[in-house]
């Protein structure tokens, strides 16, 4: 037994997950919404959960709406998915209204929530045959799509066992091939990836990639953002209820982040090291950090380019500082929403 | 082309075509479940059919010394489907009380009402795949009935006809139990709601039954015949009629004295006191007309309330 080991979530990364979104977002465009709100408004009595939602999902794309608890994500996907009024505005799919065409809605639409059951007393095939026939997909054309659908969320070994002896994370994918059965354009998920394990998450990520890739624009909602960056070509953030920003990734990534963070770990100098680095051009400022193994650490925030970076490093051995380590800190999106979403949740 | 005809024609096909329907019956008939509520309600029926047989034998010959075979076949045949209208009033509710709530309760509402399923299929579906479960409690009854026969006095036409009266039973009671489960979250509730409901249409009409029956019984037993007339004994008529047509044992109990009496099936004759008489519909008819109705107007209602989305 080699793999009781659990895979932690850095050994099982898939980095050409980044690199298919990046391929997915060139073809993307901008204007062509297939999920577009307008001034969305949802009220629980007093409690006011969606606030003057202006969605805009293009189509094609790979849409991840973050936010904290409460912000309101579901509230907005029932409404998307015409199980739920809205309190005021409109939001269309496809060009079809939510509430005047929920029909042809529930055409365009997969849905899966975040909170579902299986029926106990149901075999896989059987379960995916009970909700194709809700589909209105003729019986001829149900044995075929069934083994197509297993396939796809690879489930074709487990067809003849019983829903409720499947894993939570097989559920999770039995439930996906369900929201397919009709070939929707749009797929709707409330937090797919919530309560899986690392490798479940991946195989989750892994498979929305695929559904991509087959021309499907997917809108899913989840509150980590590492989760979404990954794969996401578009990203919402919802707040309290408001949409805090949305675009493509690449534009909120630029946007968010004129800065560079540079750690520098010395063995001594430290003041002479400061003041070298404030006298350089776009230095914003310097900051000691905690010593880590006995060496000291500075944090520079630096908004010029990468010629600018190098000028820095040699500023500093010029003058004889011992510098041990000199890194660009990454700064992940996770970061990105803990500054955007700061002091608005309480 | 002849499959073609026969899926027209296949009243199971049509069952089958409805999704629901078919889950439900896949689901209700697997496992020990299924054969566990037929073998129990076989055991109740059969239990008391046995102690009805052995209380009438042994009535009837302490009497007269001989055995009345038809009047032992009457009573043994009326006791058993008394039974199975108390098992049908019993398990119907249960049935469907879950049927709505029940998708709730599981979380597998929200996933079906995305789906292109109309309300109204899900509520056929529901209701169909209950009742035919019901069917076959009752057809797995028959030979208990069919003991009656060897007794004679019971005829084909009762067989028919109580089994109509139980079935509109079961649809009425069916559809309510739908109805409560798509008013109620909770499918406890709901199946509550049902009993309630049920008893207290079985009582409060036997209650009113009883109170009509005496008070027509002393206004014809006056003396004074003068006092009593056609107009007056019409207008004590309807809703006694009315009443019984509202109670499945009273319509189960009347049509079965006018079968005997009066050798007919649709329509009953009314005698009045001054020797003259009137045609009408046989109880059972008007019973049928009245459940089924019933169930009709609940069930668009029950479909109405299902269409609506959460405000
Ligand atoms: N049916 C309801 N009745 C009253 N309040 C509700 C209802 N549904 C949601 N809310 C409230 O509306 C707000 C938004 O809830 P919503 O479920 O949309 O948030 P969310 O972003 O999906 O949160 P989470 O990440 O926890 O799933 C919350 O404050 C919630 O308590
Ligand atoms: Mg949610």
């Amino acid at each position: 037994m080699t793999d009781v080991i659990p895979p932690s979530e850095e050994n099982i990364e898939q980095p050409e997950l980044a690199a298919d979104a990046i391929k997915l977002s060139a073809q993307i465009d901008e204007e062509d919404l297939i999920i577009e709100t307008r001034g969305l408004n949802k009220r629980y009595g007093k409690l006011h959960a969606v606030k003057d939602l202006n969605l805009q999902v293009p189509r094609g794309a790979i849409y991840g709406f973050v936010g904290p608890n409460g912000a309101g994500k579901t509230s907005t996907m029932r409404i998307l998915t015409t199980l739920m009024r809205p309190s005021g505005g409109e939001a269309f799919i496809d060009g079809y209204s939510v509430i005047h065409n929920p029909r042809d809605v529930r055409r365009s639409i997969g849905y899966m929530p975040d909170f579902f059951g299986v029926y106990e007393d149901m075999k896989v095939w059987e379960y995916l045959d009970f909700f194709a026939a809700c589909y209105e997909i003729p019986e001829s054309q149900r044995h075929g799509l069934i083994n197509d659908l297993l396939e796809l969320v690879d489930l074709s070994h487990r067809r003849d066992d019983m829903v409720d002896k499947l894993s939570r994370g097989m559920k999770q994918r039995l439930c996906l091939a369900r929201t397919l059965a009709h070939d929707p354009s749009v797929l709707i998920l409330d937090e797919p990836a919530s309560g899986l394990d690392p490798r479940a998450r991946v195989e989750i990520r892994e498979l929305l990639i695929e559904l991509a890739k087959m021309g499907k624009t997917i809108f899913f909602s989840s509150h980590i953002l590492a989760d979404v960056s990954e794969i996401c070509t578009h990203i919402g953030i919802i707040e309290a209820g408001e949409m805090v920003m949305q675009g493509p990734i690449k534009e909120l990534r630029r946007q968010l982040n004129p800065h560079k963070i540079i750690v520098i770990s010395l063995l001594d100098k430290v003041e002479e090291a400061k003041t070298a680095i404030l006298q350089l051009p776009d230095v914003e400022a310097v900051t000691d950090l905690a010593p880590e193994d006995g060496k000291k650490r500075l944090r520079v925030e630096f908004k010029g380019e990468d010629a600018g970076v190098s000028q820095l490093l040699a500023a500093l051995t010029t003058k004889g500082i011992p510098i041990v380590n000199f890194a660009e800190e990454t700064s992940d999106l996770e970061q990105v929403f803990m500054k955007v979403t700061k002091g608005i949740v309480s | 082309m002849a499959t073609r005809l026969n899926r027209l024609y296949n009243p199971l096909y049509i069952l089958i075509r409805n999704p629901v329907a078919l889950k439900e019956l896949r689901g209700r008939m697997r496992g020990p479940r299924a054969f566990m509520v037929m073998t129990g309600y076989l055991l109740i029926v059969g239990f008391f059919t046995t102690f009805i047989y052995l209380a009438a034998t042994s009535d009837s010959l302490s009497n007269t010394g001989e055995i009345d075979g038809g009047e032992v076949g009457r009573i043994l045949f009326s006791s058993v489907v008394a039974i199975e209208l108390f098992l049908v009033v019993f398990i119907t509710p249960a049935f469907t009380a879950s049927a709505i709530s029940g998708e709730h309760e599981h979380q597998t509402y929200d996933l079906l009402r995305t789906t292109l399923l109309p309300e109204s299929s899900l509520v056929w579906g529901k209701l169909f795949s209950a009742l035919a479960y019901i069917i076959l409690l009752l057809l797995a009854a028959i030979p208990m009935q069919s003991i009656a026969f060897l007794f004679g006095g019971v005829d084909l036409p009762e067989i028919y006809i109580s089994f109509v009266i139980l079935m509109c039973t079961a649809v009425f009671l069916g559809s309510l139990g739908i109805y409560f489960s798509s008013t109620t979250r909770s499918t406890l509730r709901a199946n509550i709601l049902t009993y309630i409901t049920a008893m207290a249409v079985a009582l409060i009409s036997a209650l009113i039954i009883v109170v009509l029956v005496g008070i027509n019984n002393s206004y014809t037993a006056t003396t004074n015949t003068s006092v009593v007339t056609r107009a007056g004994e019409w207008i004590l008529l309807i809703p006694r009629g009315l009443f019984i047509c509202l109670n499945p044992l009273a319509t189960l109990l009347v049509t079965r004295d006018f079968l005997i009496n009066q050798q007919s099936v649709f329509t009953i004759e009314y005698a009045f006191q001054d020797g003259t008489s009137v045609t009408l519909l046989s109880p059972w008819l008007v019973f049928s007309f009245i459940y089924l109705t019933m169930a009709g107007i609940i069930l668009w209602r029950t479909v109405h309330i299902l269409k609506r989305i959460q405000e």
